[in-house]
């Protein structure tokens, strides 16, 4: 079709509706946010390059252009497209081609030799989309959580109940998160019985945190959902103390921990009833596990080195269910000669737990990968 | 009645299939022509050539809406890769069926009047077909004016059988279809010719079938309008594998052969009688051998808030440069029944 830049404007606009729809449904800045690009390259090149370029757009050009504006939008936001975000886009995309080869030449006999224009309907919807989507973005932006900047070190515990952002600075006594959308980045928290205590909160996401010192554990969340992304643990106050501990989050979305370094806990890693990703961390010289799943957990393990575990490395127990992949284990430590479940263990599925386990490397570690007291390894 | 459609050809009927979709009840359109069967003319042409597929692609149909297309009928899976890239050439077969179809869902007969129109004449707040009746409407489609004949040749849109020598004059999609047709038949064939064929897949530029080019070309002066038209109305086919072969190239038929003439049709307002009596009687403007009408196809001195004179097909080319096309019949017949549901 050959387009005037007022039909491939309104055409794109008006079918932009039905992802616009599903973003403001789903009710995620994330949706909201790809809606916008999609729009913003999308009029940018319609004005700027096809316009001047195309003169006539055959139908498998849309596959090439739209190829092209995804590309785009991940160069610009450098994030990794996720499934969802390529679900979306794919939406709008299908909704472009049904409607500007099925849906609008139906509704509008002149769509075509008009150049895609659509009339005076059409240009009232195409307004209405634009007006409600930078509508939506203006109103989701001006509702963001402030940012603090700490500067210097912060006496705490610092309890935190609403919704913000902290970036930088130390604080002294551990952290107490109450709210949801709280988001800590580039902290450094010292101390405090629990570093991070979360209870009842989702949307929590913990950035390149550092945590020392802490007397229980270094991370505690209770009933929540959280993102931790890059954090260090070490240095605890105390040998009995944990690392990342994930307890009864089973109603709440997906955590995820995530390339954190965990170094001379107890236990590294820890979920309890909860639905945890754990990916490529590195958990280092523990002294009960490296990484448990337990409770019922549904949780995956992949991608973690885990170096130096006393006992068992990764452990699946208590009916949980663990994917456990990808996984690098050296040199897991014989606990003593009593308990059988402890002697070096690298992959251990327990109690009516269910391990699917695949492409893990196990080094020199004597109990190698072993199913005890009704649990059960699948391969 | 509100509305005449002067024609009973494929123009006609995908003005009439226009008219009907936008709600404009079959006992307020008349269609006045000589055959009741909108495809009668065009099958024998298509037919005398041996035309197997549409030079036009999905879209190329009569019903009023573009979707859905002809593809969405061709029960071919690849037809639909084939439609993307514009490749898709629809078979006359599936063409013919439709037109068929087209005719019954839009109550064309119940419309039809028998009659080969002789004049007509604005009269008040209408017009008077052959000194009947006032239609505050009426759609000129009348087709081409005839085949472009040669004496001593067979045209190519008339039956006809391949001979072992055959001379083909013309360079256009008719000519290259009679080689490929006699070349099937096993004859010795030679083309005459004026110039080299053009090798596009339509008549016209794609751009020139939406707003994006004919709003750059509305605004032409007559003159360079004037040579656009001549320049588009030179011959050309598409490239095909089915046309690609080699043929000889004479200046006169050699003696023995059979000449088939590809001429295409007569050209222009003064060879349809109907047509140069219009312009005559009303003193309409007019350019080289354009009817000069408005870009909606409209005659600018008969039409105004109460009445409409439109034209559509091969004689409404200063409106729309690919109006003998079912994509400019379309146009016309479009901005035509606009009209008509606005001054219901």
């Amino acid at each position: 079709m050959s387009y005037t830049l007022i039909g491939r404007v309104q055409s794109r606009l008006v079918a932009t509706l039905p992802p616009l729809i599903v973003a403001l449904a789903i009710h995620r800045w994330w949706a909201l946010e790809l809606v916008g690009l999609m729009l913003l390259f999308g009029l940018a090149l319609d004005v700027c390059v096809y316009d001047k370029l195309i003169d006539y757009q055959p139908g498998w050009l849309a596959l090439p252009l739209g190829a092209g504006e995804l590309g785009l939008i991940v160069l610009a936001t450098r994030m990794p497209l996720t499934w969802r975000a390529f679900d979306l886009f794919a939406l709008g995309w299908v909704t472009a081609q049904v409607c500007g080869h099925g849906l609008f030449p139906r509704l509008r006999l002149e769509y075509a030799q008009s150049g895609g224009e659509l009339g005076r309907l059409g240009a009232i919807v195409a307004t209405a989309v634009a007006a409600v989507t930078f509508a939506s973005i203006a109103g989701a932006v001006a509702v963001i959580p402030p940012t603090v900047h700490l500067h210097g070190v912060v006496q705490g515990p610092l309890v935190i109940t609403h919704a913000q952002t902290l970036v930088g600075g130390v604080v002294r006594g551990g952290v107490v998160i109450r709210s949801d959308h709280v988001t800590l980045k580039n902290v450094t928290i010292v101390g405090g019985e629990y570093g991070v205590d979360i209870a009842h909160a989702q949307h929590v996401m913990l950035d390149r945190v550092r945590l020392l010192d802490f007397k229980m554990d270094a991370v505690h969340a209770l009933d929540s959902s959280l993102m931790v992304h890059r954090c260090s643990v070490s240095a605890p106050a105390s040998p009995l103390a944990n690392g990342i501990l994930i307890t009864y989050s089973m109603g709440r979305p997906m955590s995820m921990v995530q390339k954190c370094r965990i170094v001379g806990v107890r236990e590294g890693i820890t979920t309890h009833s909860s639905m945890v990703d754990v990916v490529d961390n590195d958990v280092v010289g523990t002294t009960l596990h490296g990484i448990s799943l337990s409770e019922m957990s549904m949780d995956t393990a992949r991608g973690n080195r885990v170096e130096s575990a006393r006992g068992i490395a990764i452990l699946c127990m208590d009916h949980s269910v663990c994917e456990i992949s990808h996984n690098t284990i050296t040199g897991a430590l014989v606990d003593g000669n009593q308990d059988p479940s402890r002697q070096g263990i690298a992959i251990e599925s327990y109690f009516y737990a269910e391990a699917h386990v695949h492409h893990n490397t196990v080094v020199a570690s004597p109990g190698g990968v072993q199913a005890l007291d009704l649990g059960v390894v699948t391969r | 009645m509100r509305c005449a459609i002067v024609g009973s050809g494929l123009a006609a009927l995908t003005s009439y299939a226009t008219l009907r979709h936008r709600g404009v009840p079959a006992d307020e359109i008349a269609v006045f022509g000589t055959h009741a069967d909108p495809t009668t003319v065009w099958r024998i042409r298509a037919s005398s050539i041996r035309q197997q597929r549409m030079r036009s692609e999905s879209d190329g149909h009569l019903a009023a809406a573009a979707f859905p297309g002809l593809v969405q009928y061709d029960h071919w899976l690849p037809a639909l890769l084939w439609t993307v890239t514009n490749r898709y050439r629809p078979p006359i077969e599936l063409f013919l069926r439709h037109a068929a179809a087209v005719r019954e869902e839009s109550g064309w007969d119940a419309s039809f009047v028998e009659r080969r129109v002789a004049n007509i004449r604005a009269s008040g707040a209408g017009f008077a077909i052959d000194g009947e009746g006032t239609f505050p409407h009426v759609l000129l489609a009348l087709g081409h004016p005839g085949l472009m004949r040669l004496p001593g040749t067979v045209h190519a849109y008339e039956p006809h059988d391949y001979a072992p020598q055959v001379a083909v004059i013309g360079a256009g999609m008719a000519a290259a279809t009679e080689w490929r047709n006699a070349r099937a038949a096993g004859s010795d064939i030679v083309s005459i010719r004026r110039r080299e064929p053009l090798r596009r897949p339509l008549n016209v530029p794609r751009v020139l079938f939406s707003k994006r080019g004919l709003a750059p070309y509305h605004r032409l002066g007559d003159d360079a309008r004037v040579s656009l038209l001549h320049d588009l109305g030179r011959p050309s086919y598409p490239r095909s594998r089915e046309w690609d072969f080699e043929v000889r190239v004479v200046d006169e038929p050699p003696p023995g052969y059979q000449v088939i003439a590809a001429t295409g049709f007569r050209k222009g307002f003064a060879e349809d009688a109907l047509l140069a009596d219009l312009v005559a009687t009303h003193d309409l403007a007019t350019r080289d051998r354009f009817i000069v009408l408005a870009p909606d196809s409209t005659v600018p001195r008969l039409t105004d808030e109460h009445r409409t004179l439109s034209v559509a097909g091969a004689a409404g080319q200063w409106a729309f440069p690919a109006a003998d096309t079912i994509a400019g019949a379309k146009y016309a017949a479009r901005a035509f029944s606009s009209r008509v549901c606005r001054t219901r």
